[in-house]
């Protein structure tokens, strides 16, 4: 134990940031499909398979990462719309159950499709090589992909929080969030900002896929741990609260690193820990209105 | 004259973050009496029924029912006590029959948890749901599914499963709401009867009604006290009248 | 909607109306009797063994899902529980089969009991994603106790041969045998079901299901009741866990996997939520599917999410749940 430097910690600490990340792009996407849509959507996790296997395809093909980040949410934008308009639309003023169950469904046929169009074994996939490799700052040496990826995130963020707070369209949102009604009284065409919103969070799944691709490997199964992690930040964070689902993210990123690395054989269930203590005694999680959770 | 006090809310405030719901509000409800809350909306009305009914906690303040001190106990348990709601917005078991969704509010206080003996051995319960429907003049609708129901019948299925578990306190919201002036005249009469054994506090819009049945009434605004009194005593409040001016009193 | 509501106001002729009705009174054994026939029709008994457990498995879940109202997708911890509480028993402890049974059935009762507490303190969709969770820590939790589970190779050596009971010899290595020795089990728990239904805790949590708040309004301890019916659903569900593991004579770590919570989902809506009779209609479409696809392709996890989605965007009362709604309802 004398042997811990500083350095090593720091850079687990920098390894569970970089999670964390990708746990708050999947949370975020989930959490603004049900924010606005009051939808629980199911196939979160299989859309983020699906932008991980789109974006391994397009760089097979094109031999270039930044196209391919391109690629992924455009088609992945295409997909959320689809499913939006033709599988969801219909089944909105029936209870809440039916939109879970029916994303439920879809979480199976899209995972299945992927092992059919790229078997079950799963592909590799390094990060490209302008990312390869650490930096150095001071003493301390950090991967240059994990740095990126909690570059990008935080660009993300601040991206979706300038068009959610400063345009015009955000504010449909916002207020489509609190009163669906009012927004179709005022004669703005609602389904238009579902489809949107829909698509937005697909495709922000779909990007954190493949952004996890290079740390986390790519399986088909790699939809439903991320879903569950997913969940759990939901309900550490706090129910429907973004900034709760953003430090709960980031957190437990770093909870399950250090973990990982000191105590290996609890790793995998120190979230689910984390998540009992927290509704024992904050069922509504860290910054979730206790209103929301009784 | 010290009639008994049968439920006091006692300086009691109401927080949703940064917004005063109450402000520190103290009221004492005398027993038998009628009385009305009126107030413009936004007044209150509804989160302080929320508060004495047990549906939410204040933030501070303190509910005393038959002088113990219930404060902060969950909504069930102000059920057991002696309290119970009727709701503004028709609030029943849609699917099930309007006999079973007496009965399963008559099952409340007496049997819930049990999972072993039969529904049919519970006869008492049985037997207070027909005596129920009876009372709100839905005798011979109990087959029917609820969801069927008019909505005037809904409201008296409302007002049956509230009256269920023996309540001393019934609190009414809006009971005439959506009603023709028909059913309204109809639902008056049913709460002049109920209020002749239990003491009974209606939060209602219809002022002609309020001022005509009630023995008291409370005006909120903008959570807080404005008037407590007589109908007579109420009508001519200057402060009262400020608030009203504009509104059509009718 | 309740079967005997549904039958009391039928529009269909008097005739219909006295069977289902008589039916109805004598559920149990109407569904005892048509189970009793089944591996006779079937093309083979491994189909109806499994047919009997999921459906007993189904028709515990349907008791939280159909008639409370909450839908639970970490269901299959309490089915795994109630397998590897049996098979543990047997092949670590060497119990008799009907004292592991008991151990599979305590186990799934503790496991829902810790499950359902933390998971009733959630409101609506989260319910869902809290089992979800809780299951997906169950097994990994298994799958490390190498031990005690076997892990990823799962636990073997669950194997009982014959049953003594007194004069009667039951063989369990003949497929025939062993359905009927499962059937007494079977018949034992739908009678408590319905036992368990027709009670007033049944009624209360009709109403939860209904409307929550004019639950709680009525002076019902929700969390209570919403606990109890978790825990009464975890027993049967563990039975059903138990038999699997004595018919498999191993006890595989996907009984945890959420695959598993997934299938008694989509069984239940199939065959129709809320109805006495339904979860068993699914399990057997469910699997009778699963084994005619599995003939043309691999992929039949596709298969079954698209009859899946077609069954909640279509047939949400699933189809049992048709059926009785249009002969009675």
């Amino acid at each position: 134990m004398a042997d811990i430097s500083f350095g090593l910690i720091a850079l687990q600490v920098l390894t569970g940031l970089a999670l964390g990340c990708i746990f708050v792009l999947v949370a975020t996407g989930l959490t603004l499909i049900f924010g606005m849509l009051n939808v629980v959507n199911f196939a979160h996790g299989a859309f983020y398979a699906a932008g991980a296997y789109i974006g391994v395809f397009a760089f097979g093909y094109t031999g270039n990462f930044w196209i391919s980040l391109v690629v992924v949410p455009v088609v992945m934008a295409v997909l959320g719309m689809f499913t939006e308009r033709y599988l969801l639309r219909p089944l909105y003023g029936r209870d809440m159950s039916y939109p879970l169950l029916l994303t439920f469904g879809l979480g199976y046929v899209v995972i299945e499709l992927i092992r059919i169009l790229f078997g079950t074994d799963g592909i590799p996939f390094s990060a490209p090589a302008a990312l390869k490799g650490s930096m150095f700052l001071g003493d301390f040496s950090f991967p240059r992909y994990r740095l990126f990826v909690m570059g990008f995130t935080a660009v993300m963020l601040v991206g979706l929080w300038l068009f959610i707070e400063k345009t015009p369209f955000g504010l449909i949102v916002r207020a489509g969030a609190r009163d669906a009604e009012i927004v179709k009284v005022l004669g703005i065409d609602t389904s238009k900002v579902w489809l949107l919103i829909f698509a937005l969070g697909t495709a922000i799944a779909g990007i954190a896929g493949f952004l996890a691709a290079p740390m986390r490997g790519v399986i088909p199964e790699m939809g439903v741990t991320v879903l569950i992690e997913a969940f759990v930040i939901t309900v550490i964070g706090g129910m429907g609260s973004l900034p709760g689902a953003i430090i709960a993210g980031l957190l437990m990123g770093v909870v399950v690193s250090i973990t990982s690395y000191f105590a290996a054989d609890f790793s995998s269930i120190v979230m689910f820990a984390i998540m009992a203590v927290i509704l024992i005694v904050r069922p509504q999680g860290l910054l979730g209105r206790p209103e929301a959770a009784r | 004259m010290t009639a008994n006090i049968v439920l006091s809310a006692e300086n009691v405030t109401l927080r949703y973050g940064k917004f005063v719901a109450l402000g520190d509000i103290s009221v004492a409800f005398r027993s038998g009496e009628l009385t009305s809350i009126i107030g413009p909306n936004g007044a209150g009305k509804s989160s302080f029924f929320n508060v004495i009914s047990g549906a939410r906690s204040p933030t501070e303040g303190k509910i005393v029912f038959e002088g113990k001190d219930i404060t902060g106990l969950p909504q069930h348990k102000f059920v057991h006590a002696g309290i119970s709601k009727s709701f503004q917005i028709t609030n029943i078991f849609p699917q099930l029959s309007t006999h079973e969704n007496v009965r399963i509010a008559a099952q409340a206080t007496v049997a819930g948890k049990n999972f072993w003996s039969r529904r049919a051995s519970l006869v008492a319960t049985d037997e207070t749901a027909r005596s129920l429907l009876d009372e709100v003049g839905l005798g011979d609708a109990g087959h029917r599914i609820a969801a069927e129901l008019a909505h005037g019948q809904q409201r008296a299925l409302e007002i049956a499963m509230a009256l269920a578990c023996s309540p001393r306190l019934l609190l009414m919201d809006e009971p005439t709401a959506g009603m023709s002036p028909e059913e309204t005249k109809h639902m008056v009469r049913l709460i002049e009867r109920l209020a002749a054994s239990r003491t009974v506090v209606l939060v209602e819009h219809k002022m002609k009604m309020v001022l005509g049945i009630s023995k008291r009434v409370i005006v909120l605004h903008h959570g807080q006290l404005l008037a407590d009194g007589t109908p007579g005593d109420v009508r001519n409040d200057p402060e009262v009248k400020r608030v009203y001016l504009g509104q059509g009193a009718h | 909607m309740p079967e005997a509501v549904q039958i009391a106001n039928s529009r269909s002729g008097s005739a219909t109306l006295a069977v289902a009705h008589s039916i109805e009174k004598h559920r149990v054994a109407a569904v005892v009797m048509v189970l009793a026939i089944l591996p006779v029709v079937l093309p083979y008994p491994a189909l109806a063994i499994n047919i009997l457990i999921f459906g007993l498995f189904a028709t515990g879940f349907n008791l939280l899902f159909g008639y409370t109202g909450l839908l639970s997708l970490g269901h299959a911890a309490l089915f795994g529980a109630g397998a590897y509480g049996c098979g543990i028993a047997i092949a670590k402890l060497g119990l008799d089969l009907f004292s592991a049974v008991l151990c599979g059935v305590a186990l799934a009762l503790l496991v829902s009991a810790v499950i359902g507490a933390l998971a009733i303190r959630t409101r609506g969709v989260y319910f869902g994603m809290v089992t979800l969770a809780l299951a997906q820590c169950l097994y990994f939790i298994f799958y490390q106790w190498v031990s005690v589970t076997g892990g990823e190779s799962g636990l073997r050596g669950v194997s009982v041969k014959r049953i003594d009971l007194g004069p009667l010899h039951v063989d369990l290595l003949n497929p025939m045998q062993k359905y009927y020795f499962f059937l007494l089990f079977v018949a034992v728990a739908l009678a408590g079901i319905s036992r368990i239904l027709r009670s007033p805790f049944g009624a209360v949590i009709e109403g939860i299901r209904e409307n929550e708040n004019r639950a709680r309004a009525s002076g019902y301890s929700l969390d209570v009741m919403k606990w109890m019916s978790f825990v009464l659903s975890g027993a049967f569900c563990g039975l059903a866990g138990a038999l699997n593991a004595i018919h498999l004579g191993i006890v595989s770590i996907e009984t945890l996997f959420y695959t598993t919570s997934g299938t008694v989902v989509m069984m239940t809506l199939l065959g129709g939520m809320g109805t006495f009779f339904g979860p068993f209609v699914g399990a057997a479409l469910f699997l009778a599917l699963e084994d005619i696809a599995s003939n043309w392709t691999t992929h039949w996890q596709l298969v079954a999410g698209l009859i899946f989605i077609a069954c909640v965007r279509f047939f949400p009362k699933g189809v049992w749940g048709s059926v009785l709604a249009r002969t009675v309802g």
